[in-house]
């Protein structure tokens, strides 16, 4: 699917230098006037002098050494997303009108995918957004999308604007293993392809100029296969933004021997013996019921197709003993079954395994 | 109720948009207030539609189809009626899941059957067993306008607020008239779900559509990309209505051919026309030209598969065509699948010209192949057949056109003479069977009584002027212009004639099977696909200047330049009858099987050659479209061309090619 994200970017390379004019006649489509002045714009142009391109690590294997970053106080703090850009000690700071400077980490929060960097050298008045005015929209309100996307802009031009509209709100580590994504905070859908290579910690902002998430970087959805365009709400990061820069924080590092994928239950310790598992996405079809068993008191049946394990949905016989190896003694194991062209919710009790059939991974 | 208050401000929101759009005097203020309006709008359009947005989720099913890796989902539908019926894009049902599982928005989850698919407009219909659904309101299809608002909508990411896109509405009658197209993003996150107009009624259901592609992941290519379609509500509707009776809808095709492909082609003139199809048997012919289709205009090729694009097989179509100064009209009704052709078979060989003086009635018979219908009906040797499906035959030509243009099992009857009795039998074909005879005396050649003038033979070489092109060929030394000889055109491999190679093994089999090796040299050393006008001019050549039965012209190749006498045989089909090939799988499939230019194949590979995989696939599919076909594996070999007992084999095959 990668020709599509092509397909998708290439179209993109052809924006001019001079975006806003570009874009203008495209953000006004209805009303076709002319929008040559205005507060829009003067708020877009603002918003442009907070945005800089980034510099760093990178350059080999297909690995863009380039990503966008945030101004977010007047002395030279900049938020980004945390990348292999920032392998490196120092990175290069390009502003908007062209001024050059060095930056180093500060500190970051790779749990929630964002670095602060200071630049190096003593600096003020530097135009910054003021995170604290902030603000969250609802699905449908139209947005725009800074960044310093493909490097087309390198000198002293402002980022590229895309313009699309919010098209969800929404966690993406709701389920597991879908996306390879640290963070588990809500996040916003965009429906313009923000999300290109270097695209990431650029700013979305509304039409009249207030800022409203950071772009995150280039992610695929395992479920659909598609690349998703998306960007963290500045609410979620706030507090950590400020910490950091406080120099307070302390990372929520994951606790080192948390199991991911615990065996501690298998279908059979329920009784419920299963279709082989044959193919890449078996059905959970029970094959047949070990009676006396759990799952015989609870009154599964032959030939009932578990669907739902705890809420989570089971497509395939691996998911359903992932779920099951989870549990642990004393929970409930709720499963929603189809039966026929009925669903049917069962509950079996998870008891305490004798010490001699534990398995032990 | 909620949902009509909200379709009121609605409304005034819409009136408050139209007014502005066409008045260009007002302020800034007016500007903002417009920009509000207008996202206020777009917002109310999704949560109006929002209660008719399902979200879809399946369990099981293939991981990979084609070469797209199946998304598992979910997926979104759209509510078509009260009592549970849901229309889909087919591409969110391509892995043939085992259940499909539907998750209204009012959080109940049910069970849902898929009940049949939209083959030609990628559409799924499931149905879950429930009342008191919102049916989404379609817009109608008059009132879409290029350029108006479009908001694309799915149920993947939230079950509580569908996602959305915005865009226009770019096109419509896209992919040949099937679909609306857009610029909001369309994908896996919303196919089968609604594309909206500002009013929040459904406009169209999201699909993958391509020009090119078939299938249900066909145009996923362009997720996102800003060209995106949806199929109208309704057609959606039409379709749904033959959905319900739970058979699938295909398109419908025709089964002819015009001259010249792709999408900038000509006049719509037809080339050919499939045995057995709608187009055949409403009598349309070769040369007719369209000027007509349902009362739609023709003028262009493109303009056939617009008219016919939104079809399904079953339709019955009105067609006119001109034919020289008439114009002709027909009925048609398209079907679903075009039949490969497969020729019958009696099972005999007829006397050749040369031992048959062509003065006694009816077609004389050679040879009969044991346990064909041919034996079957008591059909011998030296029989003459007079009568075949009720029409006198005279010739082999004759009896082969008739006997190849029924299908196998086709039952008829047979008039023959035997030992100067006359006999009818009813009789049942069979099929060209895909193994070469063990044993197959040859026709003997008797040596001319004068050497024959001006001919050459033996081994020798030329150059054929026009093309500045060498050449090398055997004549068997007793050459004798009153009978028919095979002819086997050799394409040598890359930079290896093979030349004394070849004229040491296959000599004495010429001799002996009355076969002239004609040998072509390419330019460079390799085959280039342009050279195929000189073996064409060559080989005419032959034609005309030697005795050549046209039922047994033959390319023999090995290896790499397989795929130059392959291109050679499907280019000029009229010329070759056949063509024998060692160690090379068929790249490039030739068009579908003919009887008015019969075509047979011969593949020979090595156990342990390596391209023998790709082989057995090739067979597999030339057997697929029904073209006769022997292949022979040879054990311990490798890639190498074939030993003398597989080029006996050869020309036995050879001989029997014109078999009846």
């Amino acid at each position: 699917m990668r020709i599509g994200l092509f397909r998708n970017r290439s179209f993109l390379f052809f924006i001019p230098k001079n975006l806003l004019i570009a874009l203008m006649p495209v953000m006004f489509l209805s009303a076709g006037r002319k929008t040559t002045a205005g507060p829009r714009s003067d708020a877009i142009g603002k918003n442009l002098t907070r945005v800089v391109k980034i510099y760093g690590a990178g350059g080999i294997r297909k690995l863009h050494a380039y990503s966008t970053g945030l101004i977010v106080r007047s002395d030279g703090y900049i938020v980004t997303v945390w990348s292999h850009v920032l392998d490196t000690e120092e990175v290069t700071v390009v502003l908007n009108d062209g001024r050059r400077f060095q930056a180093k980490i500060h500190g970051a929060e790779p749990q929630l995918d964002i670095a602060v960097l200071k630049i190096v050298k003593k600096v003020q008045d530097l135009p910054f957004f003021d995170l604290s005015k902030a603000v969250n929209v609802s699905v449908g309100t139209r947005v725009l999308g800074l960044s310093n996307m493909f490097k087309v802009a390198t000198g002293d031009e402002p980022a590229s604007i895309l313009h699309g509209v919010v098209a969800a709100k929404t966690k993406l580590s709701a389920r597991r293993g879908v996306f390879d994504f640290p963070y588990d905070g809500l996040v916003y859908i965009v429906d313009a392809i923000t999300n290109n290579p270097g695209a990431g910690g650029g700013a979305l902002i509304t039409r009249s100029g207030d800022l409203v998430g950071m772009i995150g970087k280039e992610l695929k959805n395992r479920e659909s296969n598609t690349w998703v365009n998306y960007a963290y709400p500045i609410s979620e990061l706030r507090e950590t933004i400020d910490s950091i820069i406080s120099g307070k924080f302390v990372s929520k590092e994951k606790k080192p021997d948390e199991d991911e994928n615990p065996t501690r239950y298998i279908a059979s310790d329920f009784g419920m013996v299963l279709l082989p598992d044959v193919l890449y996405r078996t059905p959970a079809y029970i094959d047949h019921v070990v009676s006396g068993s759990e799952a015989s008191k609870a009154k599964l049946k032959e030939d009932d197709l578990v669907l739902f394990v705890n809420d989570e949905l089971i497509q395939s016989v691996k998911e359903l003993q992932k779920q099951l190896g989870k549990l642990e003694a004393g929970d409930t194991l709720r499963l929603v079954v189809r039966r026929g062209m009925k669903l049917v919710t069962l509950e079996l009790k998870v008891r305490k395994k004798s010490a001699n059939t534990i398995k032990k991974q | 109720m909620k949902s009509v208050t909200r379709f009121y401000s609605l409304l005034l929101v819409t009136a408050a948009l139209t007014s502005v759009s066409y008045g260009n005097v007002f302020q800034k203020s007016d500007k903002k207030n417009l920009d509000t309006l207008e996202e206020r709008a777009f917002k109310q359009a999704a949560a109006l539609v929002s209660p008719s947005v399902v979200r879809i989720q399946t369990v099981g099913g293939r991981d990979i189809v084609g070469k797209v890796l199946t998304p598992t989902g979910p997926t979104t539908g759209v509510v078509v009626s009260k009592d549970g019926y849901i229309i889909s894009s087919a591409f969110n049902f391509v892995s043939s899941p085992a259940s499909v599982l539907v998750e209204l928005p009012d959080e109940r989850r049910l069970p849902a059957r898929i009940v049949a698919t939209d083959r030609s407009k990628m559409l799924t219909l499931i149905k879950i067993d429930v009342s008191g659904l919102i049916p989404a309101t379609p817009a109608e299809k008059k009132s879409v306008k290029i350029g108006q608002w479009a908001i694309a909508m799915g149920r993947t990411y939230n079950n509580d607020i569908p996602n959305i896109s915005i865009g226009i509405v770019s096109a419509l009658d896209r992919i040949w008239g099937k679909a609306l197209q857009t610029d909001a993003k369309v994908s896996p996150v919303n196919y089968g779900g609604p594309l909206v107009d500002i009013h929040g009624k459904v406009m169209g259901i999201l699909v993958p559509l391509s020009t090119r592609g078939k299938g249900a992941t066909a145009g996923v290519e362009w997720y996102d990309s800003g060209i995106g379609f949806a199929i109208p509500m309704q057609d959606v509707y039409t379709a749904i209505e033959r959905l319900k009776k739970g058979n699938d809808l295909h398109p419908g095709l025709m089964g002819l051919y015009f001259k010249g492909s792709g999408l900038l082609a000509g006049d719509a003139m037809i080339d050919r026309v499939r045995l057995d199809s709608p187009a055949a048997n409403a009598g349309l012919k070769r040369g007719d030209l369209f000027v007509e289709i349902d009362g739609r205009k023709i003028i262009r090729q493109a303009d056939v598969r617009h008219a016919i694009g939104g079809k399904y097989a079953g339709d019955t179509i009105t067609v006119k065509v001109r034919r020289k100064d008439l114009i002709i009209e027909k009925k048609l009704t398209l079907i679903d699948k075009l039949r490969p052709y497969k020729s019958g078979f009696l099972g005999l060989l007829p006397t050749r010209v040369g031992t048959d003086d062509g003065k006694q009635p009816g077609v004389g018979v050679r040879r009969v192949f044991a346990e064909s219908p041919a034996a079957r009906v008591g059909l011998s040797p030296r029989d003459r057949i007079t009568k075949f499906d009720g029409k006198v035959v005279q010739t082999a030509t004759e009896l082969l056109n008739l006997v190849s243009r029924m299908r196998p099992t086709t039952k008829t009857s047979i008039e023959f003479l035997s030992e100067g009795a006359k006999k009818t039998a009813n009789i049942e074909l069979a099929a060209i069977p895909d193994l070469v005879p063990v044993e197959l005396p040859s026709v003997s050649i008797v040596p001319p009584k004068k050497k024959p003038e001006g001919v050459k033979v033996d081994r020798f070489q030329e150059r054929l002027k026009k093309y500045e092109h060498d050449y090398w060929a055997y004549v068997p030394e007793d050459y004798n212009p009153s009978f028919q000889y095979s002819l086997l055109v050799w394409l040598h491999p890359k930079n290896d004639t093979m030349e004394a190679d070849m004229l040491d093994l296959w000599k004495t089999i010429c001799r002996h099977r009355g076969i002239i090796l004609l040998a072509p040299k390419a330019k460079t050393g390799a085959w280039n696909s342009n050279e195929s006008g000189f073996v064409k001019d060559l080989v005419d050549r032959f034609m005309q200047d030697y005795s050549i039965d046209p039922k047994r012209v033959v390319l023999h190749s090995y290896a790499e330049s397989a795929q130059f006498a392959f291109q050679l045989a499907f280019q000029f089909r009229a010329l070759f009858k056949g063509v024998a090939v060692a160690s090379a799988p068929v790249r490039k499939l030739p068009q579908e099987n003919n009887p008015e230019f019969r075509l047979q194949f011969y593949l020979s590979c090595g156990e342990q050659d390596p391209v023998l995989k790709d082989v057995k696939k090739s067979v597999e599919r030339l057997r697929k479209m029904e073209y006769p076909l022997v292949m022979t594996t040879i054990p311990d070999e490798k890639h190498d061309y074939p030993s003398v007992d597989i080029l006996l084999e050869i020309a036995r095959w050879i001989d029997s090619l014109d078999r009846i």
